[in-house]
């Protein structure tokens, strides 16, 4: 017994020596990438202080964009989507839904209120997906395209509107998303100003619940006032704003939100689309991407934009919260086991060096490790080799810098865009950064077990998210 | 928790590092927590007191922008400094939307809140964004001599563009060609949409001296301009009386397939130059290896869209095996099948099906939304 107890004790020892470690090299990593994404900030609010005094609309240089929105089981949001993405002012738009095999009456909603007709000719071109069952042409709408083809996941619907589109750049969104009016003359910017190396652009996603939305256009923001959603806007704010514009600025962006993401038609068809068989194809693409055109030694930039900003609904029950962060956990790994020879690989300059390592300690092996200290700390507390001084002056620290950082997401937030005008709504998502620390983060670390376990036994489903419909002025 | 931790030759308990470290945290955070909800309170502040008085300045504004005989000098007077801001703000918004005397009117009302003056200033002092919002000001304002009577040089792309659009907005250039010479010459870089925009503009009113420009230095442009000043001949007039369009169909023969298929568009605005369309040049274009360079050249030939051009191009369509160029080239054929009198189903057989049903639905679309809009 004394023999074991040793052993745990020096494993122990180690182990938290490992952990010590670790937190500091990845806490600075996210202070530099923070500290990068106030500069970027800082140039972008210069850049969008300063309108150039000409009317964009009259310009004829704006590159033509299909949207693509793969709709399944999306009767509550999808005529309030489409009306949102025909309203958006851009020169040259195509908007293609994929209703993707959809069992509830997405279909039927979509043909009773856009007036739909049935293209008779059949497509004269091979579509890499699942069978085409029939395309739409709206005898209203002339930019709208409805294709219904069976069901193959949310990667194959993808690529159907890419293959089918006319379009030189395409953008890929969520059907449960609303995007804001001027959006996409913001976000098409890098393809204008570097017309030659853009590939990528990624805009800024929001939370949608408790906004009130009217014919596709949020009229007011509003902070959640549950819980788990308001703690999603702090985590939003964090990772998908502060972090992605600190990577932008060393063009080490390896992730767009498939919610809303502008692409170049071409180079997305040369690598073969989104790939079927993964769960998180809008990592899986933007990885592909940088690894395709690295090895193909072409000059090419994926850039993150700020200002345009996507909205959309978020969880609001932890069932449905854990099924979204499993997938995405099991994503996540499948997508670093796929790419795994980009790590550390020369060959891939920053990307394959920095961004992509660090990206798999600290986003991958960051909650496993914070998992497994939730089960070694009361084994040691048993076995009496716990210094409970120790661990709860490390576990505040650790704590106290995790809500630095999410209080420099919102104080980003706060200084350039800001979307929440009221103090009060700012001073609750502060609050929501020292409430994430006790309980959610915990339970994260176990969906994040979960979903490596679901990886493992090989998992492949999606799950189904639960949509309540927004929020609109008769609620 | 007596380990002890050397540190510059001191043995220092690791529970005082950690305390030290958790002191630096706490005080980080303290300041985080402030200048947070500081800014936030200060914005908020800001953007009510603003809104309090937008919407009656507003109207006001609006009144006396219709009225011939606004004193704009007397309505300002008494206005504080929010209001002047906001004003200033509402002025920007509506220089840009309205025309003729009504915006006459407000660029008297932007003197009378001196900002000519303000961004004559602005222009010696530092800073790119400095720069271009005081240029942009004095084009709205139509106030190039602010420019003129200043020791200011435009030195990056972004201000050059921004100099030349405000001599062309208020018609202070001696020709198109001082305008060019000042957006391309010694240009290595791209320009943005603004400035590419610009170029156009500008070129608009003589694409001939564009052309001479292109043909002079098109060699040392980098490749990203090079595609950008092709763009913008794929939109210019076709009146271009040059003789010499040697250096645009060289450019077809041009390594990268980007810039060989953005000269084959251009080439779309030469369609009645009978030397481009000499049949022997038209083969060799139709027979580019690249199909992207192939859907550009199909995409001109419609865009020509003369009978020997669209025989060209359907028999070039139908000799295609890149199914996506077929596409793209009855796409392009679709827009002018009223010009087409013979069967060419057969010969395009379901791509061409495909693109007249797409075409007619087009049609059908416009003809609603015209309907709607009455």
């Amino acid at each position: 017994m004394a023999v074991s107890s040793q052993l745990f004790g020096e494993l122990f020892a180690a182990f938290g020596l490992a952990v010590i470690g670790y937190y500091l090299v990845i806490n600075a990593y996210y202070l530099w990438i923070h500290g990068l994404a106030l500069l970027e900030l800082r140039d972008d609010v210069r850049e969008s202080n300063w309108t150039p005094p000409f009317r964009q609309f009259a310009s004829p240089f704006y590159p033509g964009i299909g949207i693509i929105m793969p709709a399944y089981n999306e009767s509550a949001t999808i005529i309030e989507s489409v009306q949102s993405m025909l309203s958006l002012n851009y020169p040259e738009l195509e908007i293609i839904v994929v209703n993707d095999g959809s069992t509830d009456d997405t279909l039927q909603r979509l043909i009773d209120n856009f007036d739909l007709q049935t293209v008779d000719a059949d497509i004269p071109i091979d579509v890499p997906t699942e069978e085409v069952r029939a395309v739409y042409r709206s005898t209203s709408y002339e930019e709208l395209l409805i294709v219904d083809k069976e069901n193959g996941g949310k990667s194959d619907a993808l690529n159907a509107g890419i293959w089918l589109t006319d379009m030189p750049l395409f953008c890929a969104v969520d059907s449960d998303t609303i995007i804001d009016r001027d959006a996409l003359l913001q976000l098409v910017r890098p393809f204008l100003e570097q017309p030659a190396s853009a590939v990528a652009s990624g805009g800024v996603i929001r939370v949608a619940n408790e906004c009130t939305i009217e014919k596709g256009v949020v009229k007011s923001v509003e902070l959640p006032k549950t819980g788990l959603p308001g703690l999603q806007v702090m985590e939003y704010l964090r990772a998908f704003y502060s972090g992605r514009l600190g990577l932008n600025r060393i063009n080490g962006l390896i992730l767009i939100s498939g919610a809303f993401g502008l692409f170049r038609t071409e180079v997305v068809r040369e690598i073969g689309g989104y790939r079927h068989d993964t769960i998180t194809e809008d990592f899986d693409i933007v990885v592909r991407l940088h690894r395709y055109l690295i090895d193909e030694k072409r000059e090419y930039t994926v850039d993150f934009i700020p200002e345009p900003v996507a909205w959309t609904e978020v969880p609001a029950t932890r069932r449905v919260l854990g099924r979204q962060r499993r997938r995405w956990y099991r994503g996540m790994v499948e997508t670093v086991v796929t790419n795994r020879a980009m790590l550390f690989n020369r060959k891939y300059g920053r990307v394959g060096t920095v961004i992509f390592p660090f990206f798999v300690a600290a986003e991958m092996f960051g909650p496993l490790i914070e998992g497994l200290g939730y089960i070694i700390l009361p084994l040691a507390w048993y076995f009496d080799i716990l210094n409970v001084q120790f661990f709860l002056i490390f576990f505040f620290l650790t704590t106290g810098f995790g809500v630095f950082l999410s209080w420099f997401g919102i104080f980003s937030e706060v200084w350039s865009f800001n979307r929440y005008d009221s103090p009060w709504q700012i001073l609750r998502l502060l609050w929501y950064g020292i409430l994430e620390n006790f309980g959610y983060r915990q339970w994260k670390t176990i969906v994040a077990w979960q979903g490596l376990i679901e990886y493992l036994k090989g998992v492949d489903t999606w799950g189904a998210m639960e949509r309540s419909g927004f929020k609109t002025e008769d609620d | 928790m007596a380990t002890l931790i050397s540190l510059f030759g001191y043995s220092v308990p690791l529970t005082v590092i950690l305390v030290g470290i958790a002191l630096v945290i706490g005080l980080a955070l303290a300041v985080m927590f402030w200048i947070t909800i500081g800014w936030s309170t200060y914005q908020s502040v800001k953007s009510d007191r603003r809104q309090a008085v937008s919407d009656e300045l507003q109207g006001e504004l609006l009144d006396r922008v219709f009225d011939p005989d606004v004193d704009w000098q007397s309505w300002i007077a008494g206005m504080s400094p929010t209001e002047r801001t906001v004003l200033r703000s509402l002025l920007d918004e509506y220089l840009r939307e309205l025309d003729g005397r009504e915006a006459d009117r407000l660029r008297e009302l932007g003197v009378a809140l001196d900002i000519p003056a303000r961004s004559q200033k602005q222009l010696q002092r530092r800073g790119e964004y400095t720069h271009l919002n005081a240029l942009t000001w004095l084009t709205l304002l139509e106030r190039p001599d602010e420019y003129v009577d200043s020791a200011f040089e435009p030195r990056t792309p972004r201000e050059r563009a921004a100099t030349v659009r405000l001599l062309y907005e208020s018609e202070a250039l001696d020709d198109a060609s001082e305008g060019l010479s000042l957006l391309l010459e010694n240009s290595v870089s791209q320009f943005t949409v603004f400035g590419q925009d610009t170029l156009y503009r500008v070129a608009s009113d003589d694409p001939q001296a564009l052309l001479e420009t292109a043909a002079a230095n098109y060699q040392t442009w980098s490749q990203p301009l090079l595609i950008q000043v092709l763009t913008v001949f794929q939109y210019l007039g076709t009146s271009v009386s040059t003789e010499n369009l040697s250096w645009l169909t060289a450019t077809l023969e041009h390594e990268s397939e980007r810039v060989r298929a953005t000269a084959a568009r251009s080439l779309g605005s030469f369609g009645w130059r009978v030397d481009i369309r000499e049949q022997a040049f038209l083969e060799r274009l139709v027979n580019d290896p690249a199909p992207r360079v192939r859907q550009a050249v199909y995409e001109m030939l419609a865009s020509w869209g003369d009978e020997q051009s669209l025989r060209t191009l359907i028999d070039a369509l139908a000799a295609e095996d890149d199914a996506r160029a077929r596409l793209v080239g009855t796409t392009a054929l679709a827009k002018r099948q009223e010009r087409i009198d013979v069967d060419i189903s057969t010969k395009l057989g379901q791509t061409w099906e495909w693109s007249r049903e797409h075409a007619e639905y087009n049609t059908a679309a416009r003809r609603r939304t015209d309907q709607v809009r009455g």
